[in-house]
């Protein structure tokens, strides 16, 4: 083997570490005892408590801001994939000056500085008496669903064979149940892959939220960056519990649609 | 496909099936619609509906929740509103005028500006670098692994991602600077100073996006046709050097458009510099949106004020991103 090879490989296995230790040091961390975690060497044995977890999990604001995370990540996606995996399919289909135009404007959305949607967004809430809700969260997220599931799932539905539509077309099937019937439980696994990506982005998403949500509508992410400011004593043990709980939903459905994440993200088409 | 002629759609009710019919398309109020856009004229030629209720909607509702924020903004910005009080009086340009005499708005943009080169461009050449190390010195099952593994922290929520690191860069604590601790018997602090403050917070932003774009770069590499890099490596052209004259020369459009979308992604690092700096110290790591944020929220409120900003901000980024993705669209 070239050395060349060697060093290579020496650079992605330390690539690989630094991705994998960190997640474990901190899974760890959410088992230690204060005195276990806050010592000046790290200690790698240690008995592990419930503790943290539980003091996550027992408080109500962690439990209503899970119910909040939940409630408005699902409904915006749903709402989202609705609307945006037709429109995707369109715009894979028809290819012409409107569909290109409305392609990229989907696209564009994605330039508009989250802070500059946020403000104006709290105005509108506000006087519309509805700040601090799930509606309003939901409805502002459905810009980022819409569009990022229209964005990922065009390429899916580009790969769709169009000899296998003008088939189904042959055997006399509508055009709406040649998108049901043919053209969607072929493009299925990416195009779940794109709604999974979009509701990985709401599920982080923070801005908004932030600005948009004081008590009543807080999502998880607020809650446990707010773990952080209780005291002059960061909680770390209770912090990392926080982080480990939060990157759970993301991490559960890339083991899900892992392999269809994969592909999507290929610029490859079975044509080439 | 071609149009059929008219008067074989009322005959045969097949016909009118396959390819639709002129008293659908009469009737239907949104024909002058349909056909002012010049949809359904490729693949669909019968059911002429569809691309405007499977397109319509979205669209309607991207346009609402894109418009009425922006028009809004601008509305708010040439206001004097704040958030305690309730009334308002329209200032006009006032706002704007007094952004650019506010040393802390043009640190703002200074800072943003340096965030937007140094995380674009470490991205990249982390992207790119583990790309075609993975390309060159992995085998398939471990190419499979390294892609699940480097998915993973760009999935993860940036608020995670900065806990996660600024823990592990705790100066008493933290385990990244342990070996220093143990060596040195000193305690560094690397948020504590601007410039590594900022680097700090880059770190974690190419942790989660250059992995995942060495990912990207690795499927780029394996979609190449493999001729022309056979044909260099027969000419005894050494590793790195196919990359640079032949396989990055053809990526280029890709890897143009796949900086645009880290630079679009770039702008949203708020909850990264939030959890990490608060864009401390001092104001070393206030970026716009930060400043943006605690002049509208925590400091005075100044809803207008930061609404300006909020435009300013938003003209910048679509002009540019608009103009440059059209340019490499084409």
């Amino acid at each position: 083997m070239r050395p060349g090879t060697l060093i290579l490989r020496a650079v992605l296995i330390l690539a690989g570490l630094v991705v994998v230790i960190p997640l474990l040091w901190t899974l760890l961390n959410a088992f230690k005892t204060n005195a276990d975690l806050l010592v000046g060497t790290p200690k790698l044995f240690f008995t592990p408590v419930w503790d943290n977890m539980d003091y996550v999990l027992s408080r109500r604001s962690v439990a209503r801001a899970l119910q909040n995370s939940l409630i408005i990540c699902s409904s915006a996606v749903v709402i989202g994939a609705v609307l945006g995996v037709p429109a995707a399919y369109v715009i894979a289909r028809i290819k012409n000056r409107a569909t290109r135009e409305a392609q990229f404007f989907a696209l564009s959305l994605r330039f508009m500085p989250p802070v500059a949607v946020a403000i104006p967004m709290m105005v509108i809430w506000i006087s519309l008496g509805m700040y601090d809700s799930r509606i309003a969260l939901i409805v502002t997220y459905l810009t980022i669903t819409i569009s990022i599931t229209i964005w990922l799932s065009v390429p899916a539905f580009e790969r769709v064979p169009i000899a296998v539509e003008e088939a189904a077309r042959v055997d006399r099937l509508g055009p709406y149940a040649t998108f049901f019937r043919v053209a969607l439980p072929i493009a299925r696994m990416q195009v779940l892959s794109a709604i999974a990506f979009s509701f990985i982005l709401v599920w982080n998403e923070f801005l908004l939220a932030l600005m948009l949500t004081t008590s009543k509508a807080k999502t998880l992410p607020i809650v446990a960056s707010e773990m952080s400011q209780l005291g002059m004593n960061v909680p770390w043990g209770i912090l990392n519990a926080a982080v480990v709980l939060l990157s759970l939903p993301p991490l559960i459905l890339l083991a899900l649609v892992g392999r269809g994440m994969n592909t999507a993200f290929s610029k490859k088409s079975p044509q080439d | 496909m071609s149009m059929v002629p008219s008067r074989n759609w009322t005959n045969s009710q097949d016909r009118c099936d396959l390819k639709g019919s002129r008293r659908d398309r009469g009737e239907t109020p949104l024909a002058p619609v349909i056909s002012y856009l010049n949809l359904g004229q490729n693949v669909m030629n019968r059911g002429r509906s569809l691309p405007v209720v499977f397109l319509g909607p979205a669209l309607v509702v991207l346009i609402v929740l894109a418009l009425i924020p922006t028009i809004y903004a601008i509305n708010i910005s040439l206001q004097n509103r704040t958030l305690s009080a309730p009334d308002s009086d329209y200032v006009w340009f006032a706002n704007y005028i007094a952004l650019f005499s506010d040393a802390r708005f043009l640190n703002a943009l200074w800072v943003s500006l340096k965030w937007e080169v140094i995380s674009v461009s470490l991205t990249m050449i982390t992207g790119i670098g583990l790309g075609i190390a993975m390309f060159e010195a992995a085998s398939p099952r471990w190419r499979n692994i390294l892609c699940f593994l480097f998915i993973i922290p760009v999935l993860l929520p940036r608020v995670c991602a900065a806990f996660v690191w600024k823990f592990a860069v705790h100066p008493l604590y933290g385990s990244v600077t342990w070996p220093v601790r143990a060596l040195t018997g000193q305690t560094p602090d690397v948020l504590a100073s601007p410039n590594s403050a900022l680097f700090t917070v880059a770190f974690v932003d190419v942790w989660q996006w250059g992995l995942f774009f060495a990912v990207i770069v690795l499927k780029l590499l394996e979609s190449l046709p493999p001729q022309p890099i056979e044909a260099a490596r027969i000419d005894r052209i050494k590793g790195w050097r196919v990359h640079r004259y032949i396989t990055l020369p053809m990526l280029k459009l890709p890897l143009i458009s796949l900086t645009l979308v880290k630079a679009i992604e770039s702008l949203r690092s708020f909850d990264l510099v939030y959890v990490m700096t608060r864009g401390g110290p001092g104001i070393s790591t206030e970026t716009l949106d930060m400043y943006a944020y605690s002049q509208g929220f925590i400091e005075a409120g100044r809803i207008s004020y930061a609404s300006s900003m909020a435009v300013i901000m938003l003209v910048i980024s679509i002009l540019m991103f608009s103009t440059i993705w059209k340019r490499i669209g084409t």
